[in-house]
């Protein structure tokens, strides 16, 4: 019985292998160029059509803005279904394993291990460099335009700023940003501002994600340093927030 | 054709940490590995062509084609978001069954049913 099951396992992997192979096997024997098309037309007008130097930002908050709204959403609910797991959800998933406190002890005791481990320098360390990280990752977001980065990537470092401070602070903390509750409300808040401002086009005659900035009068640029401020602070709150729960903190 | 072959490779690491490897945190690695070597092929060969960075500064011509690059940034994303979700999954198994083995934990699902 064991070893038929072992066979069907061994069976089905050597399946997924085969479909693998015959996925991947055209891929490495092409000898076809890489189009040249989008880089042209990229190189030529991206920059007089999106004012952006950057053509990745100019390509993700302005050629495909839609696919960034949908990759935002997909974000907020992977944090909102990831706090409803460690947060919430338990009694619902715990049912299949009959009591749900009964390894609760061993839990305890390992959770106390851990925080027996940490140290002063741990502290010291992260506690400092927490704010130069939070700085550098407004510094990355707001510039995606100019240079490498942009709102996903400046995000993700205001989120492991959070994190620094959340490992570093007291208890009695001189900053709410590691609170679960205020980066709850942070998220939300930068949701509805990306929705307003993709509505905002609307109002003045254009389409979804029209650029209302420059029908002000503004520099092209200006709608995509917005989306992109918008975006790191959604980004950065949801994952710190996502970190801050994964640490224990969100009760 | 050799960086494809390692990146195949890579690939191939993060498939059998998905199906070889007992614990639940490993398979999870195995899966963000998998998703780098995809990242990582995609940006590959959008630098084929060209070989300055898709940046429009003063006298940077033939740059690399930055539509990939945009792409991948939203793979990244969505892994990220995969990522999360399965650790929280696997926090909840190991918070009520004391264990990241795959094999206890099925035992002990069995031993309840």
């Amino acid at each position: 019985m064991r070893s038929k099951i072992t066979g069907l396992f061994l069976f089905q992997v050597f399946l997924c292998l085969v479909t693998i192979t015959l996925v991947l096997i055209p891929l490495f024997w092409t000898d076809i160029p890489w189009p040249t098309i989008a880089r042209d037309h990229m190189e030529n007008f991206g920059m007089a059509a999106s004012g952006a130097r950057n053509m990745v930002s100019a390509i993700y908050l302005g050629y495909r803005v839609f696919d960034t709204l949908g990759e935002t959403i997909v974000l907020l609910v992977a944090v909102s279904g990831t706090i409803g797991i460690i947060a919430h959800g338990g009694d619902v998933l715990a049912k299949g394993f009959g009591d749900p406190s009964r390894n609760e002890s061993l839990y305890q005791e390992k959770t106390t291990l851990v925080k027996k481990q940490r140290t002063a320098l741990l502290e010291v360390v992260t506690g400092k460099l927490g704010p130069v990280v939070l700085v550098f990752g407004f510094y990355v977001m707001l510039f995606g335009h100019l240079s490498p980065g942009g709102g996903f990537q400046g995000g993700v470092v205001v989120a492991s700023g959070i994190v620094f401070l959340a490992l570093g602070g007291r208890a009695d903390g001189s900053t709410r940003l590691t609170e679960a509750g205020v980066l709850a409300k942070l998220e939300s808040i930068s949701f509805l501002l990306l929705i307003l401002a993709s509505l905002s086009g609307v109002v003045f005659g254009g389409g979804f994600f029209a650029n209302t900035l420059a029908q002000a009068g503004m520099p092209e640029v200006g709608f995509i340093v917005l989306l992109n401020a918008i975006i790191g602070l959604k980004v950065g709150a949801g994952i710190g927030f996502m970190c801050i729960a994964m640490l224990g903190r969100a009760e | 054709m050799i960086e494809r072959m390692l990146l195949a490779l890579l690939f191939l690491i993060g498939f059998w940490g998905i199906v070889g490897i007992r614990n639940i945190i490993k398979k999870i690695f195995g899966l963000t590995i998998i998703n780098n070597a995809v990242v990582i092929l995609f940006i590959l060969e959008g630098s084929r062509i060209g070989n300055q960075v898709p940046i429009l500064e003063e006298g940077i011509e033939n740059i690399v084609d930055p539509v990939p690059q945009a792409l991948m940034l939203t793979a990244i994303v969505i892994g990220v978001c995969i990522t999360a979700l399965a650790l929280a999954l696997a926090f909840r198994l190991y918070r009520h069954s004391g264990t990241f083995d795959i094999d206890q934990i099925h035992r002990q699902v069995h031993d309840v049913t």
